[in-house]
């Protein structure tokens, strides 16, 4: 016991200096002040959370919040079939699929978000092809819209959702299923009460991934929006480069953890009641 | 044997860390903007002061100042932006320059000597310079530009590109309405952002590094570029236009400076002189497409660079233009609306 116990100091030692002291750092500054070359001052004050409660910012993270909510939702909805049709294939196309799922990972995430502007914009693949096809006359301005900045994200994050979703897909006891049909159960009803219930660690760990990366990233909005429809992260970017304000930008990034948590363990209880009824069902 | 992992481990960092001290060379560590230089001009320099040269890249004037802040890396030339070198000298972290290593500074053209920034050059030397202007497509550009006002004409809705950069655009919108680009008036400012506003229905982007690509492409038809990238446009898409706006613009360089705790701090004034030799300095500015302060080499300069409009403006443009100057704490209120500008919320 002793020995394991020694044997996880260099983990907790890793963890502490670079994880925890960052974030204490983070913490503390958010309680400080700076000066007009941005400088950090040990001056103890709220301004900075008091900042945050302008409506300018409350409605740029309403926005970010709004626009994670709708990625992950989109993103569960594609997976879940997905992973669904990956897990009952044969074992030959359960590689395929997965190794089809995982590839795009090994081409670097900038160049495939490039890629969507190449793809996208008025001179661009779809657009040629509509109006060479005849379907529209003036090229659409499908690039640096709202609409663009979705697909992006749901596109970058469709792998963290259905990768989770296999995984639980594959674990689980089939013998249920089995026994539902000898019972009489529709397919449809076997797969609300015995699969959804069963691949609900496979979700919640999927929403999690894409809602809190959705939250966190700043690219996306840069390259396929504009650099017009600012999110939380690019704020926070800008306060700890251009504005010279660390203070805010740490409180800034101090809310936003405390605000996923929040939507973690919000969407954590929403499952578990769930849960709950099914059993009370049986 | 976990101990032996964690001893290896230490091994590891201590020999990535004293790795480079392996050269008997002298070394020249510069730290700057990625393809700031010619690398030809670079090695030609190692071959004749038979030294090294080490060459690190950053991505914003803010990741400089942080570097040279905590301690400075050992770096014996760095590269800050006009603004940026007021705020280092206000911070006390260069170096003066001796002016005896580096004769070849009165090659540098009058425009370029004596910045606002750094007053009789104690500290820099202009090492790339431009000027923001409106950069057009003229196959959908019918009228004839000159104003900044003309970004404003409703023909070009949704076609405006502007520079992602809270100083730039605020700045254009003072100049436009004849304040300087650094006016600390709350009122002044104000009533900029407020005609920004208006703008922003037009603009399709707000965009810096990859502003170049969407003008070739001809995704904006009309938009806010700097001289050097307008002129790397133009070689591109031949129906571009430039124009320095009547009511002034903005000028902007990257220069050289000498950290205060460089090692190497003579070895960087003589790579500077010899960087300002009209010959050296016609081939770099030759690679890098900008415009050469240096005012001996246009003789070494190809034709088709002297031609180059974009990147040889006039002494009338030249006396149009204005440096950006720190703004002091009025820097919340600027990023407060340019956050406003960016989110379209209030």
């Amino acid at each position: 016991m002793r020995k394991s116990n020694l044997s996880l100091l260099p983990v907790f030692l890793w963890l502490f200096l670079f994880l925890l002291l960052p974030m204490l750092m983070v913490v503390g500054i958010s309680f400080m002040d700076r000066d007009e070359l941005g400088n950090v001052v040990y001056h103890f004050n709220l301004d900075s959370y008091a900042t945050f409660f302008d409506p300018l910012y409350l409605g740029i993270y309403w926005d970010t919040i709004v626009l994670s909510v709708l990625t992950t939702a989109i993103c569960l909805l594609l997976s879940y079939p997905l992973a669904y049709y990956i897990a009952n294939a044969s074992p030959r196309m359960q590689t395929w699929g997965l190794v089809m799922i995982t590839i795009p990972f090994w081409i670097n995430f900038l160049i495939r978000t490039y890629a969507w502007v190449l793809l996208l914009r008025t001179q661009g693949v779809v657009n040629s092809l509509l109006i060479n096809w005849g379907l529209i006359q003036e090229p659409l301005q499908m690039l640096y819209t709202k609409g663009a900045v979705l697909l992006g994200m749901v596109y970058t994050f469709v792998p963290f959702m259905v990768l989770p979703i296999y995984v639980a897909l594959e674990q689980m006891d089939k013998k249920l299923l089995e026994a539902a049909s000898d019972l009489g159960a529709t397919p449809w009803r076997s797969f609300w009460h015995i699969t959804l219930p069963q691949t609900k660690s496979g979700i919640m760990t999927g929403a999690v991934l894409v809602y809190v990366s959705t939250t966190g990233m700043f690219v996306v909005t840069d390259i396929l929006g504009g650099a017009k429809s600012a999110m939380i992260s690019n704020i926070i970017q800008s306060q700890f480069l251009g504005a010279r304000n660390w203070p805010f930008g740490s409180a800034l990034s101090v809310i936003f953890v405390i605000t996923s948590l929040i939507m973690i363990a919000l969407f954590n209880r929403a499952m578990t009641s769930r849960h709950l009824k099914v059993k009370e069902g049986r | 044997m976990k101990w032996a992992g964690l001893l290896l481990a230490v091994m590891m960092v201590v020999g990535l860390l004293s790795g480079c001290g392996g050269s008997s060379k002298e070394t020249l560590n510069i730290y700057s903007w990625a393809d700031n230089f010619d690398m030809d001009v670079i090695k030609d320099f190692e071959k004749q002061y038979n030294v090294k040269v080490k060459y690190d890249v950053f991505a914003n004037n803010e990741d400089l100042l942080a570097k040279i802040k905590a301690g400075g890396n050992g770096y014996d030339l760095i590269q800050p932006s006009d603004y940026m070198v007021e705020m280092m000298i206000k911070q006390d972290l260069l170096a003066p320059l001796d002016m005896n290593n580096i004769p070849n500074f009165e090659n540098i053209a009058d425009v370029y000597k004596n910045p606002t920034f750094d007053p009789g050059n104690k500290y820099s030397i202009v090492y790339m310079s431009g000027v923001t202007g409106i950069a057009y497509n003229k196959k959908y550009v019918k009228d004839e530009i000159d104003s900044w006002e003309d970004l404003w004409n409703p023909a070009y809705k949704g076609k405006v590109i502007l520079l992602d950069d809270n100083r730039e655009v605020i700045g254009m919108a003072l100049k436009k309405a004849g304040h300087s680009n650094s006016s600390k008036d709350e009122g002044e400012i104000t009533a900029a952002v407020n005609d920004l506003k208006t703008l922003l229905p037009s603009v399709l982007a707000f965009d810096t590094d990859n502003i170049k690509q969407k003008m070739i492409q001809e995704e904006g038809w009309i938009a806010t570029v700097w001289s050097g990238d307008a002129s790397f446009i133009a070689k591109d898409n031949p129906d571009i236009g430039f124009v320095i706006p009547k009511e002034g613009s903005t000028i902007f360089a990257d220069n050289y400076a000498i950290p205060k705790n460089a090692n190497h701090k003579e070895l960087a004034e003589k790579f500077i002189n010899f960087m300002l030799e009209p010959e050296v300095s016609a081939k770099n500015y030759e690679s890098i497409g900008y415009s050469d302060p240096n005012t001996k080499s246009a003789p070494f300069h190809s034709a088709e660079y002297n031609a180059d409009k974009m990147i040889n403006l006039t002494d009338e443009e030249m006396s149009r233009t204005e440096w950006l100057s720190d703004i002091g704490s009025q820097v919340s209120l600027y990023d407060r609306f340019w956050t406003e500008l960016k989110s379209g919320r209030e």
